[in-house]
């Protein structure tokens, strides 16, 4: 029998026995789709809300020494912000987090303001609290206000216009489109739940059907059959892959829905289905690449349970672009488009963000990423070919 | 027609090595039933996997039908029906499907696997489960699945690991009378026990392995006449050198 038609056969009853276990495919094909997006919308929402609180709320600032600057302070309480005692423990209350930021007016703030001194106000704060950062910012843009104003006044009022203490005039412009605005948030996220769904959506089937198979001691009479192992084996990865890509495919078309919906989403991420072709185009390798290594993998281990054991490290895997991103964020060259993990990761990002991938780009990533997966899948090939595998108990 | 010449399989682990065949010789023929009988972990299962083309023989030689497995082991495949040791079903397909994806396996149409599988279902007396999904099959139901998928590309030679373990006595008469049935049709059969009574109800020729060789080889009669003893049991311990293995 040619190997075709072997294979065809095995993808056929591995998808039938699966789609016969209700609670497994419920599990591997609806719980990510309806998961992944609802994680997303909540994540968004959450930040959004986050930062308009942060921004548009009053400030509640504890102030160490207000009677010291009390023009300082009623100009402060004209700009949204309410002036509070401070805590007694400085430290302990930045430590605890009870306050973000608190505002110390120097004991000879008068004094120096008189004699047109620069008077000392510090702003204490812990820079690296997250969530310190909005109000800190608000702090100093309105001390920096204040001070702008009072010296602009005193220039004027010893007849030296304003603007000769300005030499430079700053404009910033920010090149970013605004796709690429509105994805920066995505820009952690969604790379790793796509990449981690890819690289694990057949991991269910494919283990089962190799180290469960062998362990629930049908895998002696089925390599004990004329059908070739090599088409055999990739039968089962085809099973597997079909199954990863139908979920990722839903996942993807569910993130469209809720854009449409939910107008949180819609802001921060571009859904077209172009968008969503060009995803999936960019994660199919990633599919064949952890499909073929789990059959590798599930080759060896004597049970379900053995081949289970690998997922821990490997959902690592897809993480580690994002992590090293983040510690040290380079330029995207081309090299980056041949390593696995990081290539997508990339660019997941760039269609994100809407920018065109070129076609070196694109020639560069399924190149090498096709090519690995075509390695696995031989590695995995061999791997079925040992005499080891057939023998379960 | 099987046909092994001096097989010898080692395994390595770690610590040592476990000479599991050192020197299997016989011939099974077309038209009888051929059992080998051994205690417990005498080579027998690593025989037979040699013979159906699992595992390579370090030394030595299988013929299947005059043609040597190691040069054509696709030939081999198809020309033996093959029970192993492990016959695990799939649960989610019904004893049908199970039988007629290896049926595809072997490139059978499904005009052929469907004619076969009726004949199965007659000779094996499945017709009360053949459309059930076999989660929660009786041992005996399994067994019987496992030996129908093996036959249904209809092999010349049939090849069968402990057919009858675990099975009850019902059952185990039922086998007996397929397996002489298969014997009628010409086919090649061959068996693998522990068990003495069995061996010597059903079997034309005998061949004793223990320590993973062949001690002794013949029919029943024979074996009995060489030893010196009246009684089949008597003649096995003599062969085996000791009484393991006998109870079971």
């Amino acid at each position: 029998m040619n190997s075709l038609k072997t294979l065809w056969t095995v993808m056929r009853k591995e998808l039938k026995d699966l789609f016969r276990d209700r609670r497994t495919v419920f599990l591997s094909l609806a719980l990510g789709p309806i998961l992944l997006p609802l994680l997303l919308v909540g994540v968004f929402t959450l930040t959004e809300n986050r930062i308009r609180d942060l921004s548009e709320k009053p400030l509640d600032l504890p102030v160490i020494g207000k009677d010291n600057a009390p023009n300082l302070i009623a100009w402060l309480e004209g700009q949204n912000v309410t002036i509070k005692d401070p805590p007694k423990d400085l430290a302990a209350a930045i430590a605890d987090q009870k306050e973000d930021v608190i505002l110390r007016i120097g004991d000879d703030y008068a004094e120096k303001w008189r004699k047109s001194e620069p008077a000392p106000v510090e702003v204490i704060s812990d820079s690296t609290r997250q969530n310190a950062e909005v109000p800190v910012k608000r702090v100093q843009a309105l001390l920096k206000a204040y001070s702008g104003q009072v010296g602009a006044l005193r220039l004027l009022a010893r007849g030296v216009s304003p603007s000769a203490a300005a030499p430079l005039q700053v404009a910033e412009t920010d090149m970013a489109s605004e796709e690429a605005k509105r994805g920066r948030l995505v820009g952690v996220l969604l790379p790793y739940l796509l990449i981690l769904s890819a690289f694990m959506g057949g991991a269910y089937l494919i283990m089962d059907a190799t180290a469960g198979e062998r362990e629930r001691q049908s895998m002696e009479p089925l390599l004990a059959t004329p059908a070739a192992r090599g088409a055999i084996v990739s039968g089962k990865v085809a099973a597997a892959c079909a199954v990863a890509l139908l979920s990722l495919a839903f996942t993807l078309l569910m993130f469209k829905a809720t854009a449409v919906i939910s107008p949180t989403v819609g802001r921060q991420m571009s859904v077209s289905f172009a968008t969503i072709a060009m995803l999936l185009l960019i994660l199919m390798p990633m599919v064949f690449i952890g499909t073929t290594l789990l059959t590798y993998l599930s080759a060896t281990a004597k049970s379900m349970k053995e081949a289970q054991s690998h997922m821990s490290y490997l959902m690592l895997l897809p993480m580690l672009p994002s992590i090293i991103l983040m510690v040290n964020p380079v330029k995207t060259q081309l090299w980056q488009f041949a390593v696995p993990f990081l290539a997508q990761n990339q660019l997941i990002l760039k269609v994100v963000r809407g920018e065109a991938v070129v076609p070196m780009q694109w020639a560069t990533y399924l190149g090498a990423s096709f090519s690995l997966a075509a390695i696995m899948w031989f590695l995995a090939v061999r791997r079925y070919r040992g005499e080891q595998l057939a023998i379960s108990g | 027609m099987i046909a092994l010449r001096n097989l010898h399989k080692t395994f390595k682990t770690k610590k040592s090595e476990v000479k599991a065949v050192s020197g299997v010789d016989f011939t099974a023929a077309d038209g009888q039933i051929t059992g080998l009988l051994g205690p417990n972990g005498a080579g027998k299962t690593t025989t037979l996997r040699m013979l159906y083309t699992l595992m390579q023989p370090d030394v030595g030689q299988v013929l299947v039908d005059g043609v040597d497995v190691s040069a054509d082991p696709e030939a081999a495949r198809r020309a033996l029906g093959v029970l192993p040791d492990a016959r695990g079903v799939y649960k989610r397909l019904t004893a049908r499907e199970n039988i007629a994806y290896f049926g595809t396996l072997h490139g059978l149409d499904k005009a052929t696997i469907q004619a076969r599988t009726e004949r199965l279902v007659q000779a094996l007396n499945m017709q009360d489960f053949i459309d059930r999904r076999t989660e929660g099959f009786s041992q005996g139901q399994r067994t019987k699945t496992a030996i129908a998928r093996a036959l249904v590309h209809d092999p010349r030679n049939v090849v069968l690991d402990e057919p009858t373990n675990g099975l009850d006595v019902m059952t185990t008469r039922g086998l007996r009378e397929f397996l002489r049935q298969l014997r009628g049709e010409g086919r090649c059969v061959v068996f693998s026990s522990h068990i003495m009574q069995e061996v010597a109800a059903l079997c034309d020729r005998i061949v004793i392995i223990a320590k993973g060789t062949v001690v002794a080889a013949g029919t029943a009669d024979e074996l009995r006449a060489h030893y010196g003893e009246d009684n089949l049991e008597d003649a096995f311990v003599k062969a085996i050198g000791s009484e393991e293995g006998l109870l079971a």
